[in-house]
């Protein structure tokens, strides 16, 4: 029998947060980075909670219900730009939108 | 009691302020009923005051109005003492009989409510200039009445001309309040306080080192306000503004505010030996030098401006020989019968629909028999005929400058040529005015209305009976300004018959200069000789361009140091300046060009820029090896 150690905890928040970043990275569609981003949130609060789990401390946990509300917060406003964007350009593709070019 | 000062001061303002805040609703009349109302209340309650220092033997009064600072004390306080109850009484009254006049000058102007707030307001600041207890209040009215000179002066500013004339009044006296405010602040730091009461009872104490400098300074003030060489060119220009306004301003009080601080500091005065040489040698110049260009001046104000410089020469004239009680007794009688040659050139400029040129004149006094009359006597006023006003108060001058002996006989024969040329100016102007055939005929001429007779034939009366107030046998201005001049050494009349001959030669000069001004411009002499007389074109030239000075001035001041200014503003501002801006700005331009590639404007690129940077954040976390987990 294989134990579960914290870095197999560890390990698994690199890898999605990794997963989430080579998405923002290479995907163009605006639903999917911001998948990605939850998806590197939730990676860090797994992160978050294996350590407090780790040292036995609840400083951690309380960062991550932190986190969880300003994810909240912004799947609201993040949403809504998205739809808006569509709405425009009946596209959700961020490559058109390119305003901020220097 | 000493609270009336302030309404004597302050009606005035208020009828300015008043005027200005519903002038939309005001037409001529109401105007009219407001301001003279105005000028008839503040005349009277100077004239009850007058009457009660008058009763009090003279007394200053004075009023501390309100302490600005504890120490050095600094205070807005008046003082009414023989001096400047004179003063007083003579800008109210003066100013009342003006505005009458105004009111049927300016009638249909546009602006005529403006007209009447800006008059106001400057009656407001030559009564604070006069009432001022010390130098700061004093410096406030020297400043207000400047600006409302200036105001006056533009009033018609759409005309170019008037517009550059208020300019250039105003910078020139810009020049003498320079010099007043440097005193100011000597007087300051030497005596540690402002108020005259005080600084006089210093100095008579011990004289500090520096009081010639303050002096000196004060006296440069004087000069620009009182329109003295080389600052005087300001004063012919002045006269593009409405004729009243230059009678009562550029003729009778605000010119004659260097004349009376002068002999308000008189005090300091008598102890600065320099000063005095400078006051009357700078009076003899101005006097002279205004005398000879009034002889060969068209424009009806202009002569009369000149007149006025030349005239204010004389007085300060008498400042310097130590006459101060004969500087304000000029004053007083100069106001009256230059006013009333100002007064009465209105009403001929009025008449003849603003024609100034006196050679396009003449024959009027069949025409404006009144006018004539009046002007005449304003004529033999300031040419000091007896027994009219200039002629007590100009031999007073003269007779003073001589009793001072030495060097000052020199003083009394110049002088002297200047008073038999202002008579041989003002016999030209009143006969080329009044009396010459005209060369056109001119029709249509009629004698101006009785709001305009009316002040004259009130000014001329007093032009004739002013000079009694101080003769050699009654003296009545030296007893009213005892207590102003209690501590200084006034240089009175020689003794015996010595006056009686002096006063002979000075009416002698009076007469012949008039003479002379009939034979020449009347008979015309010089067509019975037989030859040409050398130079006289270049003297006339040099006459009617007053010595080229103004040009002499103009390319001394004006143009050199305008192409100096652009010489340097080409090196200093284009290159050093303008380079070292536009070369910080062309280098953050130029490098953020460089950097903006990385900008490429995808999203996921700043991602990379994110996640590169997050990377060398955790190596740099991971090379740190003292972080304990």
């Amino acid at each position: 029998m294989i134990e579960v150690t914290t870095d197999w905890y560890l390990s698994l928040g690199a890898l999605l947060f990794s997963i989430g970043f080579i998405g923002m990275m290479v995907r163009r569609n605006a639903l999917i980075m911001f998948m990605c981003i939850e998806l590197m949130l939730n990676a860090v609060n797994l992160t978050f909670i294996t350590a407090s789990k780790h040292f036995g401390t609840i400083d951690a946990q309380v960062a991550v219900f932190f986190v969880l509300v300003v994810a909240a917060a912004e799947v609201v406003v993040g949403l809504a730009i998205i739809v808006s964007i569509f709405k425009k350009q009946e596209t959700a593709s961020v490559d058109i939108l390119r305003s901020s070019k220097g | 009691m000493e609270y009336i000062l302030l309404v004597v001061v302050f009606i005035p303002l208020m009828v300015s302020i008043f005027l200005n805040s519903i002038s939309t609703l005001l037409d001529e009349r109401l105007t009219t009923f407001i301001t003279i109302n105005g000028a008839l209340l503040s005349f009277s309650i100077s004239l009850f005051m007058f009457g009660f220092l008058l009763l009090d033997k003279f007394k200053p009064i004075s009023l501390k109005l309100y302490t600005w600072f504890p120490d050095p004390e600094i205070m807005f306080e008046f003082l009414l003492d023989g001096l400047s109850g004179t003063m007083m009484l003579l800008v109210t009254g003066l100013g009342l009989v003006i505005q009458i006049f105004s009111t049927s000058y300016m009638s249909g102007d546009p602006r005529y409510v403006k007209y009447f707030v800006y008059f106001n307001f400057f009656v407001f600041s030559m009564l604070l200039l006069v009432m001022s207890a010390n130098f700061l209040v004093m410096f406030f009215g020297w400043e207000l009445v400047g600006l409302s000179s200036y105001l006056l002066i533009s009033f018609w500013s759409e005309k170019k001309k008037a517009a550059k004339a208020g300019n250039k009044a105003f910078v020139l006296n810009r020049i003498g309040d320079f010099g007043f405010l440097i005193a100011l602040m000597m007087i300051l730091n030497t005596y540690d306080t402002f108020s005259f009461k005080k600084v006089f009872a210093t100095t008579l104490i011990n004289q500090p080192e520096n009081l010639d400098l303050i002096v000196v300074f004060l006296m440069i003030g004087a000069f620009g306000k009182s329109a003295q060489f080389p600052l005087f060119s300001w004063l012919p220009d002045a006269m593009e503004g409405p004729t009243p306004a230059s009678a009562l301003i550029h003729a009778a009080t605000m010119v004659t505010a260097g004349v009376f601080m002068l002999v308000r500091i008189s005090p300091l005065l008598q102890f600065s030996e320099l000063s005095s040489i400078l006051i009357i040698s700078i009076g003899l110049l101005t006097a002279l030098i205004s005398a000879f260009a009034a002889i060969n001046q068209d424009d009806i104000k202009k002569v009369l401006a000149y007149s006025t410089i030349s005239q204010l020469g004389f007085m300060f004239i008498a400042i310097g020989a130590g006459a101060y009680v004969a500087a304000i007794f000029h004053l007083v009688t100069h106001a009256f019968f230059k006013a009333l040659l100002f007064l009465g050139a209105g009403a001929v400029i009025h008449e003849m629909h603003h024609e100034q040129n006196i050679q396009k004149m003449g024959g009027l006094k069949k025409k404006m028999p009144m006018t004539a009359a009046m002007m005449g006597i304003g004529t033999l006023a300031i040419s000091g005929i007896p027994p009219l006003a200039g002629f007590w108060s100009k031999d007073e001058i003269l007779a003073s400058t001589f009793a001072n002996g030495g060097i000052y006989y020199v003083f009394w024969a110049l002088s002297l040529l200047a008073a038999f040329m202002t008579a041989f100016y003002m016999g030209r102007h009143w006969l080329l005015i009044f009396h010459k055939e005209p060369i056109n005929k001119i029709d249509d001429v009629h004698e101006a209305p009785k709001m305009m007779t009316r002040p004259l034939l009130l000014l001329g009366i007093f032009s004739i009976f002013i000079g009694f107030i101080n003769t050699p046998f009654f003296h009545g201005l030296e007893k009213v300004l005892h207590y102003t001049l209690l501590d200084v050494e006034v240089t009175h009349l020689p003794e015996g018959i010595a006056v009686v001959i002096l006063a002979l030669i000075s009416i002698g000069a009076g007469f012949t200069g008039l003479g002379l001004a009939y034979l020449v411009y009347i008979i015309d002499i010089f067509s019975y000789f037989k030859f040409e007389i050398p130079f006289i074109k270049e003297v006339k030239g040099l006459s009617s361009n007053v010595l080229y000075l103004n040009k002499v001035g103009h390319t001394l001041f004006v143009q050199i140091p305008k192409s100096l200014v652009r010489k340097v503003a080409v090196v200093i501002d284009g290159l050093v300046i303008d380079g070292f801006v536009n070369g910080v700005s062309s280098f953050f331009y130029k490098s953020s060009k460089i950097v903006s590639v990385t900008q490429s404007g995808f999203v996921r690129n700043y991602v990379v820029y994110f996640g590169l940077f997050l990377l060398l954040l955790i190596s740099l976390f991971i090379a740190t090896p003292l972080i304990a987990l």
